[in-house]
């Protein structure tokens, strides 16, 4: 069992705390992704699983084995570099078997999963490529295959597509997931791009400034986000703060700006809160359409209309606040000053809790 | 340590034979000048008044004066030369220019004193050239005295200006002067205002050194300077007294020397490498546009600027074939030079091959570790001992020389006498090459390769052996051929420290110009030139694949 054990793992360079207490159990066969912004000790973290970078402090268990000590060379994990590391005095099958010779593979049986490899990440016929003959995203499956061939106990890939263009990165990321997948190899990925993280994870863990914000599955962050830093992080939200003036049973009106606002908390009046609302749960209502039961709705101006395609994004005042919206209606539907009612579903808001 | 996570004895142990060789090598004999130039005449208290009584000696004075006026001179008049020509080879369609870059460095890596020889068989007083105009009732241009002198340092030294500045031009990325010309200033201007400011750094690195190189240099003086004084000679002659050796003036004098470079390198680190600009074009800037007669100009100006300081070189090599009468050269075909010289100096010139064998071997493997250390484990340590790897380039060849003879020709340790003396001062005097260009090859080299071998399972050691060494191979012997050639042409510290069978060929070449036998001389000259230009030849891709600057 490949399952992954960080406890209490701290580093610090200079000033920076660069990873700040971390715990996490990442399990066998799982695609764990650390997601954050640049600079939030992602790499650190990941680094350290890899020996690449010592722990001051904190214990990194493999199944029963303890790594941290270990030399980067004996602990066994396949790594993917952002700028691919492919060794360029080797040919694509030199650097795949690379690490089987290192392991005293026999020839024949290098030979053997060499092949195997490349099939693996579809580079069948380039085994006798010389690396500036490849294209980026050839050699991030070449990076690929030599991190799998030596089949690790861990994977570890460190932002391995942000240098490869938007349509490429979508198609690689899809393949990283297959092969994960189909090989049950347990993955720690790296990335800052969050479409990226919520795509393929099986859980996310959302770091900032060497901490983590929260841990859970795509699902959990994008739609309970545990902090407004975690819901601002994952896709578009409106995070708004305001103060209670009533109580109704387990809800709460909440005063922001000009507005009033039907959000499930119980607390008393007076205090404030910080929710989170997305903006495909903002529903645009035409004038004479009813409310559905149990939502709140404003009254409100489209100030902005921007067509992506499947779907519209708007920026919709309501008095002095404003809301982002996303919504599916054709664009001739809602024009720039139009009045509108904006229908929300109170269950759907995220409540934090005060700081 | 951190770099590779490994807790490795290797940067320390390393980081601590560098500091044991070069206190021994480099620091103590610095030392011993000082102290000689600090003793007064009863040899039991230090003071300064050595100093106040050479520099109230008129003739020091001048010395001083005058090395630092020709470094001057021989930097600006780079400057003039090198920024236009590096400009039109970066930017203008110059007929032959890669043929032109390929040459271009060679003026730095031929021997100094041959190229000032080449000029005395030119324009000295019985020159070819000198002759002819004689025939014919013109003037003759003399080649000896201050103008003389600053023009042939300057043909011997504008590459260090000419070559980072074409890169410095090539850098800018096209977007600048694009940007520069939409807001409606002129190319004129936008040279001025734009392009130019942006290689500035350069421009005045590469001037620094030419002043560096100038003022040390002790061969090119030797020859021309006839009786002006100049700092390195004065050094050199006050120290090798034929009238009684003077070692407290030797060493005030090699102290200035000393202070002048270290104040110009220190302004070279200090001020100019902070204001490098992040110079990587994303689009190079394209050829400009110019008409006929513009581009035969800088053609005309481009290559004529090289080839008038390498013609000398080839007329050294014909000449070594005419014959000599006395000091007078007669028109015909001879290898009489060269069985004479064959005769006298078949030792000098394996000495001077084993000799820079030897060093080379020496400063590469001290320079390249170094190296490693420099730019794969950063700390404080290791800027002091990049500061310190560096401190050769301040030191003139005559002072390092008098500081080995002051520190090791008697007492606890003694090399003088011997081979290993030379070889060690030409190991120490190269070893800044040596680690800067361990350092540039590494910097080509992604840390995350060796990351990547580690990771799948190579241990570190094994990584640096099967890894990082065949990638450093071709950088490396194009580094050690390079070394290799400027210790073949070593005059100013082997002048002071060779001993009778140790002397090299630039001793015997140095002797036939003193005792009168330029037959010699050229046939000696034109050994140098072969021994540094074949090597140069062989490795030549090597060199350009791995862009070593030559300095
Ligand atoms: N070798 C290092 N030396 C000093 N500071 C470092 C080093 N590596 C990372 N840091 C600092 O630690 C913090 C986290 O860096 P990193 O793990 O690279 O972040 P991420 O991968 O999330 O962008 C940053 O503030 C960074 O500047
Ligand atoms: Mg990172």
């Amino acid at each position: 069992m490949a399952d992954i054990r960080i406890e209490g793992l701290h580093r610090r360079f200079g000033a920076v705390e660069a990873v700040d207490d971390v715990s996490l159990h990442i399990r066998h066969g799982e695609l764990f992704t650390l997601l954050g912004p640049s600079g939030c000790g992602k790499t650190t973290l990941l680094r350290m699983v890899a020996g690449f970078t010592d722990p001051d402090q904190g214990s990194i268990h493999v199944g029963d084995r303890r790594i941290d000590r270990l030399p980067p060379h004996r602990r066994d994990t396949g790594m993917v570099f952002q700028n691919y590391a492919i060794f360029p005095n080797l040919t694509v099958a030199g650097n795949v078997a690379y690490g089987l010779k290192a392991r005293r593979v026999p020839p024949p049986e290098i030979a053997r999963r060499v092949a195997a490899a490349l099939g693996l990440v579809v580079l069948d016929d380039h085994g006798e490529r010389w690396p500036h003959q490849l294209s980026g995203g050839q050699l991030q499956r070449v990076a690929l295959a030599r991190a799998l061939v030596i089949e690790p106990e861990v994977l570890l890939l460190d932002e391995p597509l942000s240098n490869l263009d938007a349509r490429l990165r979508v198609e690689m990321r899809g393949e990283i997931r297959r092969l994960q997948q189909s090989l049950g190899i347990t993955a720690i990925y790296v990335t800052h791009d969050q479409e990226e993280a919520l795509a393929i994870s099986d859980r996310v863990a959302v770091m900032r400034a060497g901490r983590l914000e929260q841990v859970g599955t795509p699902t959990e962050i994008y739609h309970r986000p545990a902090t407004p830093f975690a819901a601002q992080f994952v896709g578009t939200v409106n995070l708004l703060q305001g103060t209670v003036v009533a109580r109704e049973g387990a809800r709460v009106r909440l005063r922001i700006e000009d507005q009033l606002l039907l959000v499930p908390a119980m607390v008393a009046p007076g205090s404030g809160l910080s929710i989170a609302l997305r903006p495909e749960n903002l529903r645009l209502l035409t004038p004479d359409a009813p409310c559905p039961e149990g939502w709140g709705s404003l009254s409100a101006r489209i100030e902005r209309v921007e067509f992506l395609g499947p779907l519209t994004r708007l920026e919709i005042a309501a008095g002095r606040l404003t809301l982002h919206v996303a919504t599916t209606e054709t664009v001739d539907m809602v024009r720039q000053g139009d009045a509108v009612t904006l229908a929300y579903d109170p269950a759907r808001i995220t409540v934090f809790a005060p700081p | 340590m951190r770099a590779l996570g490994v807790r490795s004895a290797f940067p320390f142990g390393v980081t601590l034979i560098a500091f044991i060789l070069l206190a021994l090598f480099l620091i103590y004999p610095l030392a011993q000048v000082l102290v000689a130039s600090l003793l007064d005449p009863t040899g039991t208290t230090l003071t300064f008044a050595n100093y106040g009584r050479v520099l109230g000696i008129a003739f020091y004075r001048a010395g001083l004066i005058n090395s630092l006026t020709l470094g001057a001179g021989a930097a600006a008049i780079s400057v003039v030369v090198g920024v236009p020509m590096a400009f039109c080879l970066a930017r203008l369609p110059i007929v032959g220019r890669n043929w032109l870059l390929a040459i271009a460095a060679l003026p730095l890596v031929l021997p100094s004193f041959v190229g000032a020889y080449a000029w005395v068989m030119l324009l000295g007083r019985s020159g070819i050239v000198t002759q002819a105009l004689a025939s014919v009732g013109l003037p003759s241009l003399s080649i000896y005295g201050m103008p003389g002198l600053t023009l042939v340092f300057a043909l011997h030294s504008f590459p260090y200006v000419l070559l980072p500045t074409v890169a410095a031009f090539k850098a800018i990325d096209q977007s600048m002067e694009e940007a520069s010309l939409n807001l409606g200033a002129t190319r004129i201007a936008t040279f001025w205002r734009v392009q130019l400011p942006i290689a500035l750094p350069a421009v005045l690195a590469g001037a620094l050194l030419v002043f560096v190189e100038t003022i040390e240099n002790f061969g090119v003086p030797f020859l021309l300077a006839e009786d002006r004084p100049i700092l390195a000679v004065q050094a050199y002659k006050l120290f090798v007294g034929e009238v009684g050796a003077n070692p407290a003036s030797a060493g005030v004098l090699s102290m200035l020397l000393v202070f002048c470079t270290v104040a110009a390198l220190l302004v070279q680190r200090r001020y100019l490498a902070r204001r490098r600009f992040s110079t990587a074009a994303r689009s190079q800037p394209p050829e400009l546009v110019v008409g006929a007669a513009g581009r035969i100009g800088a053609t005309v100006y481009c290559w004529g600027m090289v080839l008038l300081a390498l013609v000398p070189f080839a007329v050294v090599v014909v000449i070594s074939f005419m014959p000599f009468r006395g000091p007078v050269l007669h028109p015909g075909f001879t290898i009489d030079n060269f069985i004479v010289l064959i005769d006298r100096a078949s030792r000098p010139l394996l000495n001077t091959l084993g000799l820079a064998s030897a060093a080379t071997l020496a400063a590469t493997l001290v320079g390249l570790p170094i190296g490693y250390v420099l730019v794969r484990y950063r700390s404080a340590l290791a800027g002091i001992l990049d500061s310190l790897s560096m401190t050769p380039l301040a030191v003139a060849g005559t002072v390092l020389g008098i500081g080995f003879v002051l520190a090791f020709n008697a007492g606890w340790l003694v090399l003088t006498g011997g081979w290993l003396v030379l070889a060690i001062v030409y190991a120490v005097r190269k070893l800044p090459f040596n680690v800067r260009a361990a350092s540039a090859i590494l910097h080509q080299i992604e840390p995350s390769l060796e990351e990547a071998s580690i990771n799948l399972g190579v241990s570190p050691a094994r990584t640096f052996v099967q890894l990082t060494l065949p990638l450093m191979i071709g950088g490396v012997v194009g580094g050690m051929v390079l070394t290799w050639v400027a210790i073949v042409s070593e005059l100013s510290a082997t002048i002071v420290l060779y001993s009778g069978p140790w002397a090299t060929m630039t001793i015997v070449m140095f002797q036939a110009l003193e005792g009168g036998s330029p037959g010699v001389a050229s046939a000696a000259a034109t050994v140098l030139i072969a021994v540094t230009l074949v090597p140069l030849l062989l490795v030549y891709r090597l060199l350009r694949r791995h862009e070593l600057s030559l300095t």
